[in-house]
């Protein structure tokens, strides 16, 4: 089941195209520090299919933020390739990003933080305001479009992050821990409610965790990282049905994954 | 609590009882203060022209005095004026100002240190200096209040353009965000509570400006006032001018609150976690 960078294999739940949308070859990032150099990411190779949900573990300090960042733009490539199918999206434009924190602006109520995509891209801002409230129905905050961020408890603020970074349609989101903050009852209706969003709006997701249930609960693939210096391990996919339901983790198949993943990152 | 039809109201009546909980011992202070000096100058019989009783001052702001006989209306208009639009000048041009300097640190770096150069000379002595380039009047005073207090707005605002979380910048540069677009969207907003404490320093300064100006040498305002009424020893004229200076620099000071109020609603809601 583990399977190297893949050709085009399909998986379980849907046969996938050949085309990748996403095809990451030998990505290293290199920081300069007091004068030596810092790997903050060894040689990375994986590639995402179109309407995967894939998960990146990895212990922290592994360079998993890293390699989103370089993913989104907003750090430079060392080494290495990212290539992008631009016929299936624009990645300046149809990229979505969640954060380890909310990163609400705290001076704009609910719904103008998640329209603020919207004015960035210069998109008509009134087309996209029952969006919007839709996007804030789907998170489960309908009827907290005025509210101020520090209104919001730090759950809510999350699911507003989520609503901002789906607002504009992205067909590629990445998801940095972004229910690292949350307590563990949070995180499980999280975790459901995220399941369902992207199965409704069919976008490929990469999502980073560290934590093993979640990355096995919601992928169709974990990618597994290593400590500094970091590289990739291996890969790992999920064959369960979909939807899953929190059942899902009961059965002695969801553990036999997790040992699997325990055994990649070494502990045992 | 209440039904939902009179919550509203009662929320507002429970705010308006808490200002005045909040409030009612600094004004019942400030009312003892001068309660107790007006007595005080009567019991111990100070002569007025060391220390008049408050109610001198105020007489001589709304009655006409034979001795010290001056157009009031006049002087606090021009007080007002030069401190109002002081305040405004410098409120726009160090707002304008500390986002050059953010924009672009190559222009910081090189006008910056000539500013704070500027900044550390006492303007109360190149005060003269500019009254002899630039003469008598109102546009000389407004020079100095905005040289006395433009610095505190610069600064403020700078610090708060800068101390922003890359993070938050991050959320829309993956978008491809444009320089303005982060200005615009993230780090002038994000500044608002420096700049809002930059400008409560400068309501206090630039009268203290306005004053100086007219100090040096000019023909009307509240400074004309107190420097000719101290040539012929009459205080209460001078009194009367102080209480209308520090009335003005608490006004406008009272005014910059209120509109970080009205213009920072989230700043000033209370967190609701649950």
């Amino acid at each position: 089941m583990i399977s190297q960078p893949r050709a085009g294999k399909s998986i379980g739940r849907f046969a996938l195209s050949e085309k990748t949308l996403l095809s990451i070859k030998n990505l290293k990032k290199v920081f300069p520090l007091q004068g030596e150099e810092l790997v903050a990411l060894g040689s990375v190779s994986f590639d995402v299919y179109p309407g995967e949900f894939v998960t990146i573990v990895g212990p922290s300090g592994c360079g998993k933020t890293t390699l989103l960042k370089i993913i989104a733009g907003l750090l430079p490539k060392s080494e290495g390739e990212i290539h992008v199918d631009e016929a299936m999206f624009d990645p300046t434009r149809e990229v979505g990003f969640v954060f380890q924190k909310a990163l609400l602006l705290n001076w704009r109520r609910v719904l103008d933080n998640v329209l603020l995509p919207i004015e960035i891209l210069k998109l008509d801002k009134k087309k996209y305001r029952s969006k919007a409230m839709e996007m804030l129905e789907l998170v489960g905050l309908k009827g907290f479009e005025n509210a101020y961020p520090n209104e919001l408890s730090g759950g809510m603020q999350q699911r507003v992050s989520l609503a901002r970074a789906l607002i504009h349609d992205p067909k590629l989101i990445l998801m940095d821990e972004p229910f690292g903050a949350l307590d563990a009852i949070t995180r499980e209706k999280m975790n459901l409610e995220l399941q369902r969003i992207w199965s409704e709006s069919k976008k490929t997701i990469i999502f980073i965790t560290h934590e093993i249930n979640e990355a096995v609960f919601l992928s169709d693939r974990v990618v597994v990282m290593s400590a500094r210096p970091s590289r990739m391990v291996g890969a790992v996919d999920i064959d369960f049905p979909r939807p899953r339901k929190l059942e899902v983790r009961t059965t002695p198949q969801f553990g036999e994954y997790a040992v699997k993943l325990y055994k990649m990152l070494e502990i045992t | 609590m209440k039904k939902n039809g009179q919550k509203a109201k009662s929320a507002w009546c429970k705010k308006a009882v808490e200002a005045i909980q909040k409030n009612y011992r600094s004004v019942l202070v400030i009312l003892g203060f001068f309660l107790l000096w007006e007595f005080s100058v009567v019991w111990f019989k100070v002569p007025e022209f060391v220390l008049p009783p408050p109610s001198a001052a105020l007489k001589h702001l709304f009655i006409k005095q034979a001795d010290a006989n001056y157009n009031w209306p006049l002087h606090i208009r021009t007080t007002l004026q030069e401190f109002i639009l002081g305040f405004c000048v410098t409120a726009v041009l160090g707002i304008g100002l500390a986002i050059v300097f953010v924009w672009s640190k190559k222009v910081k770096d090189m006008v910056l240190p000539l500013f704070t150069f500027i900044n550390s000379l006492p303007i109360i002595a190149i005060a003269p200096l500019i009254l002899l380039w630039m003469g008598y009047g109102i546009k000389t005073n407004i020079l100095i209040a905005f040289l006395v207090s433009f610095f505190p707005v610069v600064i403020n605002t700078m610090t708060g353009l800068d101390s922003i979380e890359d993070d938050l910048l991050d959320l829309i540069r993956y978008l491809n965000a444009s320089k303005l677009q982060l200005f615009i969207k993230i780090r002038i907003p994000n500044s608002l509570p420096y700049i809002f404490s930059g400008l409560k320093i400068c309501s206090t300064m630039s009268i203290v400006g306005a004053i100086v100006g007219e100090f040096i040498a000019s023909d009307r305002g509240l400074g004309y006032i107190i420097i000719s009424a101290q040539y012929t020893m009459s205080t209460p004229p001078i009194f009367s001018s102080l209480i209308v200076i520090s009335l003005a620099g608490a006004g406008l000071y009272w005014v910059v609150a209120l509109a970080e109020r009205l213009i920072m609603p989230w700043a000033f809601k209370k967190e609701q976690k649950g």
